[in-house]
């Protein structure tokens, strides 16, 4: 490729990515020095709260300013092609995770508590289709799994503060069952179910569900 | 020298404890078995696996990390040889003529003398650890607050020194780290900073969370773009133990290897990610015929490995002595042992000698014991590599969502994970590292509190850093290096280095 390196009178950007990646710096530095403008500075025999976060922005900025010059005055590379498929589906999943694993009070709403079983498999489920490879009998299978096997390593082995099953569950519950029992006995239900319908899958179609293990996306 | 031994006596009765023993075992074997998925790196791994680990005491605990670096760090070797995807930038050059030794048939002579490798650049290591843990502490004790935050700043200018790609973008990585350390209270107005009003910012970010959003969520969504064909070794992994004659060829890299990677390991700033490269560019060209490398070359694999493991396991030095994590990783450990309510620094090893050197002895047998668990179960890892990554990423989604969510107990924490991990991908895309930032992150409320004391010791004359005589030769060798790096010619021999080798 020849570049008109000389040639005046184009208006071509030379380095769109340096000067996109400088003008994002340029305006967090400033958001920095907006956010800090309100702190103290103090002086050099007793630093203020806002002496460090002033000058670190200042920094920023100025990064920012020399990588968008050096993206006007040299080649660099073209603004990179950004997926919005993958990005999109994984927050959607994570998001779906934070809201109904346990109680959240978004403005007047309080979002059910569920706990992982529900925000488990939801998350997989969603994540999975990041992918364009996704398939829904599969993740099915894989949900089950992970599920059974994070609730009995986080709820039962680690014993990690994490609520297994919907607040509402428990208290319909409550005194009848011992909630460890119940988290083992529904975790073999879980695993049970999983291989069932692997067993299925493999009677069905055989090869159908390793085509490609090989040419595998990274 | 007896002390020495004494002090290593009491590391091994703390570490051959049947718990601890456990512990260290269960950690490698972990470590492996994440580390060893493509596209998992150690950082990513230690991230996900922390939440494992609040339940044990601080020293099981910290052995059990260790292993479980240990174990990513090996499992990432045996990617980069039988797949050809680096777990990590250590393991970069690995790939170059082990995956080639692995097409031709001898991948299990690449992974034995990997392993091999590994575990003699471990032990030597070790003991490096051992005999200067008690010196660099003494050092650490008459270190006033000028020296700490020139030796901070040095880390840092190494740390953008070694980082790939623009300069410019490592240094506004690392300042960008340090303004989102001082977020939040600050420990001495207790007034908020930049909190926005939100009051999940009022505590600061999380160190974990921002560590899992930026290395595991977005590795996922950065994997997720590239759809590369995975090429996994189809011919046979063949005999394990290398011969006579490769152990001939092997042992001058091992040795030059292991050397190399101790003395970059204990740099501050990330020295342990050049080891692998000096190593095999000092292989290629002491080799009679430099153009075997990059054809399967057997001292290209071990070289490399051996200044990689033992590069790992230097990097503890700083941290363990002076309380500076010199990488990502060590950072990561400083974050666990907060958790457990230990200070890094010279402390530990006075207040808590059965930790320091309790999880010393447990690297030896963290080597060991990988030693023992990869060669047998390559079978295992082989198999696992074929785990498609369409159901890999659901997974490893859930474990960072569980994880997180697990330590504070909050949501928030779950979604800004996922808002560092989109911010971590839109960093890759425009072609800034995330590492620099994490460090600059974990170093930004030190240097603040150094920088203040320091300051204030000298009634506001910043001049202290220059009288003082230590902290003013750091200063210098932090100038003289960021000037280098900014020299033009300097500056292509440093990307040849990182492209090249």
């Amino acid at each position: 490729m020849d570049e008109p390196l000389h040639g005046s009178g184009h208006t071509r950007i030379r380095g769109p990515q340096p000067l996109a990646a400088g003008l994002g710096l340029v305006g967090l530095g400033l958001l920095g020095v907006w956010a800090g403008s309100d702190l103290p500075q103090g002086s050099m025999r007793a630093m203020g709260p806002g002496f460090l976060p002033r000058w670190l922005s200042v920094g920023i900025t100025l990064c920012g300013l020399a990588l968008a010059a050096s993206g006007l005055l040299r080649d660099g590379q073209r603004l990179p092609s950004i997926a919005l498929r993958g990005p999109a589906v994984v927050m959607l999943a994570i998001l779906a995770f934070a809201l109904t694993i346990r109680p959240v009070a978004v403005g007047p709403l309080t979002t059910p508590g569920l706990g992982l079983i529900v925000a488990g498999p939801l998350a997989i489920l969603l994540a999975g289709y990041a992918s364009p490879e996704a398939r829904f009998r599969e993740l099915v299978i894989l949900a089950l799994f992970l599920t059974a096997g994070c609730m009995l390593l986080f709820g039962d082995l680690l014993n990690l503060p994490i609520p297994i099953f919907p607040a509402f569950v428990l208290e319909a519950l409550s005194g009848s069952v011992s909630p460890r029992l119940l988290l083992r006995a529904v975790a073999a239900g879980l695993g049970l179910t999983g291989l069932g319908l692997l067993a299925i899958g493999r009677g069905t179609r055989r090869r159908a569900v390793d085509v490609v293990p090989h040419s595998i996306t990274t | 020298m007896s002390d020495l031994f004494a002090n290593l006596g009491l590391g091994f009765a703390v570490a051959l404890s049947l718990q601890n023993l456990a512990l260290c075992f269960m950690g490698c074997l972990v470590g492996t078995l994440i580390g060893v998925l493509p596209g998992v790196g150690p950082i990513a791994t230690i991230a996900m696996l922390l939440p494992i680990t609040f339940g044990l005491d601080p020293v099981g605990a910290l052995i059990m990390l260790a292993g479980i670096y240990y174990g990513a760090q090996y499992g990432g070797s045996t990617t980069a040889i039988l797949v050809n995807i680096p777990g990590e930038a250590t393991s970069v050059v690995t790939t170059l003529d082990g995956h080639q030794m692995a097409r031709q048939g001898r991948a299990g002579i690449a992974l034995g003398i990997a392993a091999i490798g590994s575990f003699f650049a471990g032990t030597v290591a070790t003991l490096l650890i051992a005999a200067l843990g008690a010196p660099l502490t003494r050092l650490a004790l008459v270190f006033g607050p000028a020296e700490y935050f020139a030796l901070m700043v040095m880390g840092l200018v190494f740390a953008v020194v070694l980082a790939r790609g623009s300069i410019l973008k490592a240094v506004a990585m690392i300042l960008i780290g340090i303004l989102l350390a001082s977020i939040g209270t600050d420990l001495e107005t207790g007034q908020d900073r930049m909190t926005f009003g939100f009051a999940f910012l009022t505590d600061g970010i999380d160190f974990s969370v921002l560590a899992m959003g930026l290395f595991g969520v977005a590795e996922i969504l950065r994997n997720l773009d590239q759809s590369e064909t995975r090429d996994v070794v189809r011919q046979r992994i063949g005999r394990l133990l290398p011969g006579l004659t490769d152990l001939r060829q092997a042992a001058g890299p091992v040795l030059r290897g292991t050397a190399i990677g101790s003395i970059l390991g204990i740099l501050p700033g990330n020295g342990a990610v050049l080891g692998p490269f000096a190593a095999y560019s000092v292989e290629k060209r002491l080799a009679r015929d430099p153009r075997r490398f990059g054809q399967g070359a057997i001292e290209g694999v071990a070289g490399p490995e051996s200044a990689n493991n033992a590069g790992a396991q230097t990097s503890f030095i700083p941290l363990l002595t002076l309380g500076i994590p010199p990488n990502a990783v060590m950072a990561l450990m400083v974050g666990a042992m907060t958790i457990h309510g230990i200070v890094p620094g010279p402390g530990v090893m006075t207040k808590n000698p059965n930790l320091f050197w309790g999880m010393i002895a447990s690297m030896w047998l963290g080597n060991l014991m990988l030693l023992v668990i990869n060669l047998p179960l390559v079978g295992i890892w082989v198999s696992l590599l074929k785990v498609p990554y369409r159901l890999m990423f659901p997974a490893i989604l859930m474990f960072c969502a569980i994880g997180i969510y697990s330590i504070n107990a909050t949501p928030t924490d779950v979604m800004l994970i996922g808002a560092f991990g989109l911010c971590g991908y839109l960093l890759i895309k425009f072609g800034f590292e995330p590492a620099p930032l994490l460090l600059g992150f974990v170093l930004g409320r030190l240097m603040e509190e150094y920088l203040r004391r320091a300051l204030t010791l000298s009634r506001g004359d910043p001049m202290v850093f220059l009288e003082r005589p230590v902290s003013a030769v750091l200063f210098a060798v932090s100038a003289v290096l960021l000037v280098a790096a900014l020299m033009p010619a300097l500056r292509r021999s440093r990307d040849e280095v990182f492209t090249e080798a």
